[in-house]
């Protein structure tokens, strides 16, 4: 009973999930604490935690965290579906459409139209999440040197993380035996 | 179809700082080493993900699934895609709380933030390349930025206003 109504809150807030994200979380919030109260509050902002910080979509990881804390692998199991289910239909949807229509001339026009229209909605949130992370000019060498690899160089995103967590924990050993002398 | 699966297996783990940091490797491994789609098809599916529920790099490898395997490769790139974070998150729900303590897991986060945001602007860069044809094009990204700048509107109504518009006057 209670995986069947995992599986449909999950579902109900994959639907509801558009762009994607951080906005999520409110929705999820109110299934999950206020109105189930499968979790308490606090251990809904852990879960928010860990699930910015592990890799994967926020939403996906927040669904594992929460499925798996109320009933375990099979609530965790349940939940990913549910949340899952919404986005798979809808992009196998327009998918099947968009390879029949794609070179509809009209098609062609609405797309030639979004694609700058995208690129404008990564500017707006760059520029916020900048502010967010405390930028300065003694850290600013790290995203600029990670753009200018990635765009430019053409170096692949992958090394240019395993390369900063290496970084950061050696940073961190030295500074900690610093500390410690 | 294992390349494939294996590609979003590897996009899954090193998916960090979510959606728009990892558009840079999505579109590194889809379109510039392995050529599954375009510069612009890749373009049109960050579109089409904004416009659909659901995370982008959950929406893309659904769409990539599809389009060159049909509704089981779909399957399997969704799959390949959650399982990196399936695992990681398994760990991370019994040890966050400790974890949480130590300076290193502090410091390493502080840095992969920091990372994200010239991720995030690769990205930018990347799309960008392809997505400026002509005078029109860049218009409209102007206009728009000024939209979400102003306004902060819903990125949907605003793609689809978008959308429209490019019917009309494209």
């Amino acid at each position: 009973m209670i995986l069947w109504q995992l599986f449909i809150s999950f579902l109900k807030i994959g639907a509801f999930t558009l762009g994607g994200g951080i906005a999520m979380i409110p929705i999820m919030r109110r299934e999950v604490v206020e109105k189930h109260k499968w979790l308490t509050d606090m251990d809904f902002l852990d879960g928010v935690a860990a699930a910015q910080s592990s890799p994967g979509p926020i939403a996906i990881n927040m669904s594992i965290y929460v499925g798996y804390r109320i009933k375990g692998i099979p609530g965790m199991l349940v939940s990913v579906l549910g949340s899952v289910l919404p986005s798979f239909t809808s992009i196998i949807i327009i998918a099947s459409l968009f390879t029949r229509y794609a070179q509809e001339p009209l098609v062609r026009k609405a797309f030639h139209a979004l694609e700058p229209a995208v690129v404008s909605l990564i500017a707006w949130p760059l520029i916020q999440i900048s502010q967010k992370v405390g930028l300065n000019w003694r850290n600013f060498w790290i995203p600029l040197l990670a753009l200018v690899s990635v765009a430019f160089i053409g170096i692949s995103p992958m090394y240019v993380i395993i390369i900063c967590i290496a970084l950061t924990l050696i940073i961190s050993q030295i500074k900690e035996k610093r500390g410690k002398n | 179809m294992l390349t494939m699966f294996l590609t979003f297996v590897k996009v899954g783990l090193f998916s960090f700082g979510g959606g728009y940091a990892i558009l840079a490797m999505l579109q590194q491994e889809i379109v510039v080493k392995h050529g599954w789609l375009t510069a612009s098809e890749f373009t049109d599916v960050v579109a089409i993900s904004q416009m659909t529920p659901g995370p982008i790099a959950i929406n893309a490898a659904t769409f990539i699934g599809f389009k060159t395997h049909g509704i089981l490769g779909s399957v399997l790139c969704t799959f390949g895609v959650i399982l990196a974070p399936l695992c990681l998150m398994l760990i991370l729900t019994h040890t966050y709380i400790k974890l949480q303590q130590k300076e290193w897991f502090k410091n390493l986060f502080k840095s992969l933030r920091l990372l994200s945001v010239g991720l995030i602007a690769a990205a930018m860069v990347l799309i960008g390349k392809s997505a400026f044809p002509d005078l029109f094009s860049v218009g409209v990204f102007v206009v728009c930025f000024l939209i979400i700048w102003r306004w902060k509107v819903n990125p949907i109504y605003m793609l689809l206003g978008v959308a429209a518009f490019g019917m009309v006057f494209g």
